[in-house]
């Protein structure tokens, strides 16, 4: 007969046994040994789970760290694709450990939880520190926190994805797929409509006494949607499914075959429109709120974090054109006096949304941008402190802005960005409200930007971009691309969209070496511009 | 495990018969294990900032039941309770996934084809490299920076990973084209390093790096690499803007190994034949297919890029279906091969796919950079590109930008540090305007994922004519 760990509960002998597990013995040998065979995985708020993590920080305290802490994960995948039908399930488990140790940071990773090898990891992070800090001496302050006790929190979400039958979730797609076909001349993208749910678990103890566990959903879909018109093809993508701190609901949730219906109602009358070659020059220009968010963070998003400001990111993906901070803060003018930008990792929904980040930080709601004056930067326990001598004029509390994250617990903790909103303007404004007010320029839908290794110069791409005259979108301007420097770029914004106007888009950003890659939500208005430079990006010189 | 860190064969034919033992309903099972080890050392401002040691493995086990559809299921765990739930969950995908049409059967069994010789992927120098050693090597690349008032950036890894791929149809490792594909057991190893040194005003940044399978050879570079760095640094400060525009351009060997991504990428056959790429030449009604530019003279006559197995400085993991030996694409500027697969291999006869420039050489020249600068009038030196995009698949044509130490040459001389430029130029257009070729030397091209394959890459420094930069971009 086969026990069951609830059947242990009920019988009251839960917490004998998880004690004797822990006498180094394989967990899985055990549980032969004593005939039950332990449901798997575990639930995070098991308490065996909670002796695993504090046996790694125990371990690395004794080996001599001054701080160490320990990050479980419990991480699943599904990712589904329609046509032709295809899915793929994915379940892992990480453990991490980081010790420090004379102001040097080790860590030391595996996929295998057990108590042995929580002790293994708890010595070697230490091990990896202690090595370094043969070397000169390096200090560090970590930021004081509030120490975070036995608490768990679990994302709310309206359909867990993995609740629903893998069949449903292919039914859907399927279904959205023929209602794209059902009209005439309309095709989804290949092998689409996508959609990825991924499930995280995370126990986090440190030696300071803090405990917590979470679990966090990931929710995100893809449909691109392509049209013959007479001659013409155009094509757009549906850009209510990037990635979110949703379930299911993020598909069932909101209106997608209306949303499908206006993508199409664009594209037709982007077919219908003249082409026109780029005329290279300055324009008075309107983005979408896409194009919106996807500038913020890839100029002001990006320049933020702390780490690139001061270079320890110099040799992977570069530094920032924010580089003095202790001198810019609060001083230095990165735009128009119209932009706010926000950070949080609390919004409902939000694709970094956490209740505590990777260093056991609740992390909080803050400013990086007030009207267009640079008042913050994104942070962590370290980098906090590094912000001491212009925290201490400015009279503020020195505290993590709780920016740490990882994908997982096998990759060390780090600086990433938070969740960004870029305040809306007062008056009620919208996309079609925005071009039909300007008389001349162009309207620019879904631009793609890439940005020089320091959050300065970029080019941004999109094929769709129209040009407009006396309020009227009058064709479609081909290949155009447009070259900004951010801090120009933000000065010469001159209109926000209203609160109604404001749309929420999970991006992706990598970062670190070894890279790591993690995402957040950026929600922005519409927004105008003048002075933007159109280029044709295929022109040599 | 912990004792190779790695898994060993052993290791995974174990796995493989428990995997066995576990299928329910017939069929057919597939399993790829891979597994790596990594030490890693970030550096920053002068400072180790991050020494770790991480490990991972991944089980991908597929499950086809009788008249059902693939199901996938990965996991990292290697406990019988979770395999088991792996192998259910692939048994339930696989039948939700009806596909009545589908045969049994993965590759038909085929002629056995002995592994491919090639020189080693392994070395017991990059598994043996100690926290110590790294630590040591990182302090001593740091100190020439810190010495000189700079502050130096960096980040070494050593790398050992394994890879097996078994399945139910064939026992014995047998040729085929598809993912079900047996593969022996192999490990390989990498190690790399790179340095960035920026001044303290950040108007000044040099950087060098250097990957191979072998860590003593990253590892006796490390000073040369620290030193290289530094002086770009240096030399690079206080830079003034020039006029986009054309320019002769001295590309390092780095440099042009960045550009010449997406050309080594596009050696495709198939691609070709359906009309898509730069090698695509004439529409053929006879066979209805595009001919390719296969025969014609593509690049400059002195340009020949290559791949000797053989070479213990382009060590892969070769695969075991592929044309045995050395393979030269382009051939004194003529186009010889483009990769194609196994099907494409065995319609042509030669019964082996034919890879693509995973790991590759171009031919040296005979000029030393000092004579290029020397009998430059006026072009700009270029260390490296970065952020590069790729803008039309059919010319090649790419965006992407310069970084760390770009300058000007008047007179044969070195003569100012130039502010970093966007450049728009396809490497095809690059390499029809070739004036001088030096002497090839390994270059950084480190593969970024843990169990990431071997691509080594051997570049000579190349000088060009009318090099296309079309923007300035201040940031450094």
């Amino acid at each position: 007969m086969m026990i069951s760990r609830r059947d242990l509960v009920k019988l009251g002998l839960k917490a004998g046994v998880g004690a004797t597990l822990l006498s180094g013995v394989p967990r899985w040998a055990q549980a032969k040994a004593l005939g039950i065979a332990p449901e798997m995985p575990l639930p995070i708020t098991d308490p065996w789970i909670k002796e695993l993590a504090l046996r790694a920080v125990e371990a690395a305290r004794s080996a001599g760290a001054m701080y160490a802490d320990v990050r479980l994960t419990h991480t699943r995948g599904r990712g589904f694709s329609p046509f032709p039908t295809s899915v793929g399930d994915s379940e892992r488990l990480s453990v991490g450990v980081r010790a420090l140790v004379d102001g040097y940071w080790g860590f030391a990773a595996s996929p295998i939880w057990q108590p042995d090898e929580m002790a293994r990891l708890g010595r070697e992070a230490v091990n990896q520190a202690k090595v370094m800090a043969m070397g000169p001496r390096r200090q560090i302050d970590l930021a004081s926190v509030p120490v975070v006790h036995d608490e768990h929190w679990t994302m709310p979400v309206e359909i867990d994805p993995f609740e629903v039958s893998p069949f449903e979730v292919t039914d859907f797609l399927m279904g959205l797929r023929h209602f794209v076909k059902g009209f005439s001349g309309f095709k989804p993208g290949d092998y689409q409509p996508l959609a990825h749910f991924q499930v995280q678990e995370k126990a986090f103890a440190s030696s300071e006494g803090a405990y917590y566990t979470q679990r966090v959903y990931r929710s995100l879909g893809e449909l691109k949607i392509g049209y013959e018109g007479g001659a013409r093809k155009v094509g757009g993508a549906l850009d209510t499914l990037t990635p979110a701190g949703l379930g299911w609901e993020l598909f069932t949730g909101q209106a997608i075959r209306e949303q499908i219906r206006q993508l199409m109602e664009e594209l037709k009358e982007d077919a219908s429109l003249p082409l026109k070659p780029v005329e290279v020059g300055r324009y008075e220009v309107v983005c979408d709120a896409q194009t919106v968010a996807t500038l913020a963070d890839r100029t002001l998003g990006t320049a933020t974090q702390l780490d690139r400001a001061l270079g320890f990111e110099a040799n992977a993906s570069g530094t920032s054109y924010l580089n003095a901070p202790l001198e810019m803060l609060g001083r230095f003018e990165v735009g128009s006096p119209l932009l706010t930008l926000t950070a949080n990792r609390s919004e409902r929904g939000g694709a970094a949304t956490v209740a505590w980040d990777d260093e056991g930080v609740r992390p909080d709601e803050f400013t990086l941008v007030r009207e267009g004056t640079l008042e913050d930067f994104q942070t962590t326990r370290e980098s906090a402190a590094w912000l001491v001598d212009s925290s201490t004029k400015a009279n503020r509390e020195i505290r993590s802005h709780g920016c740490a994250a990882a994908p997982s617990a096998i990759n060390v903790p780090m600086l990433h960005t938070p969740n960004l909103r870029v305040e809306p303007g007062s008056e009620a404004l919208d996309f079609d409200g925005a071009v039909a007010s300007l008389e001349e320029g162009i309207a620019i839908r879904h631009m793609g930007v890439d940005m020089d290794f320091q959050g300065l110069n970029g080019l941004g791409q999109s094929s769709r971009v129209y040009e407009i005259k006396d309020g009227k979108r009058v064709a479609m301007i081909q290949g155009a691309g447009f070259l900004f420097r951010a801090p120009e770029l933000w000065k010469g914004l001159v209109a926000l969209g209203g609160e109604e106007s404001v749309r929420r888009y999970g991006l992706g950003s990598s970062k670190g070496e070894p890279a790591q890659s993690v995402f957040h939500s950026v929600s922005a208005p519409p927004a105008v511009f003048e002075e933007f430079t159109v280029i044709d990006p295929k022109r040599k010189a | 495990m912990s004792e190779t860190r790695i898994l060993t064969e052993a290791d995974c034919r174990e796995i493989f018969e428990r995997v066995k033992a576990l299928a329910r309903g017939g069929g057919e099972t597939a399993i790829s294990i891979t597994s790596w080890w990594q030490g890693e050392l970030r550096w920053a401002r002068n400072r180790v900032s991050l020494s770790s040691d991480r490990r991972d493995v991944e089980i991908s086990v597929t499950r086809t039941l009788e008249r059902g559809g693939r199901g996938d299921v990965t996991t990292n765990q290697l406990d019988d309770h979770s395999l088991e739930a792996a192998v259910r969950a692939a048994e339930r995908m696989s039948k939700l996934y009806h596909s009545p049409g589908r045969g049994f059967g993965f590759e038909p069994p085929q002629q056995k084809y002995p592994m491919p010789d090639s020189a080693p992927v392994w070395s017991p120098a990059t598994v043996g490299a100690s926290t110590l050693e790294r630590g040591e090597v990182a302090r001593s690349m740091i100190a020439p920076a810190e010495t000189a008032g700079l502050y130096s950036a960096g980040y070494l890894e050593v790398r050992a990973a394994s890879r097996m791929m078994l399945n139910t149809e064939v026992t014995d490792p047998q040729p085929g084209d598809g993912e079900y594909t047996q593969s022996s057991y192999v490990r390989w190893t990498q190690a790399q390093c790179s340095t960035t040194v920026r001044d303290a005003s950040g108007t000044g940044s040099g950087w060098a790096g250097l990957s191979s399978y072998d860590w003593d050879r990253v590892h006796d570079e490390a000073g040369a690499l620290a030193e290289r760095a530094v002086q770009k640094c240096k030399a690079s400060r206080n830079p003034v803007a020039l006029e986009p525009g054309r320019y002769t351009v001295i590309l390092e060997p780095q440099a042009v190994a960045d550009l010449m991504e997406p050309f080594v990428r596009s050696f495709d056959r198939l691609d070709a034949e359906d009309g898509s790429g730069p090698w695509k030449f004439t529409w053929d009604d006879a066979i209805g297919k595009w001919r390719s530019k296969l025969g014609l003279k593509v690049v400059d006559e002195r340009i020949t890029i290559s791949h000797d197995p053989m070479d213990p400085w382009q060590s892969i993991i070769m695969p075991r279906f592929d044309e045995p030996g050395p393979v030269t694409w382009i051939e004194r500027g003529v186009l010889k091969n483009l990769r194609y697969p196994l099907s494409t291999g065995l319609e042509l006869g030669r019964r082996h796919s034919l890879r693509g420039a995973v790991g590759y050489r171009i031919s040296s020249g005979d000029t030393s950079m000092e004579e290029m600068i020397r009998s430059t009038r006026r072009g700009l030196l270029v260390t490296r590109f970065s952020n590069l995009k790729l803008l039309d698949e059919d010319s090649l044509l790419t965006t992407g930008l310069t970084r760390d130490g770009l300058w000007l040459i008047e007179n044969g001389e070195i003569t100012k540090a130039v502010k970093n430029f966007r450049f728009t130029e396809s490497p095809l257009f690059v390499l029809n305007n070739v004036e001088q070729i030096g002497e090839a030397v390994p270059v950084f091209r480190p593969t970024k994922e843990e169990d990431g394959e071997l691509t080594p890459a051997i570049v000579p420094p190349i000088k060009a004519r009318d090099f296309s930069f079309t923007s300035l971009i201040d940031a450094v």
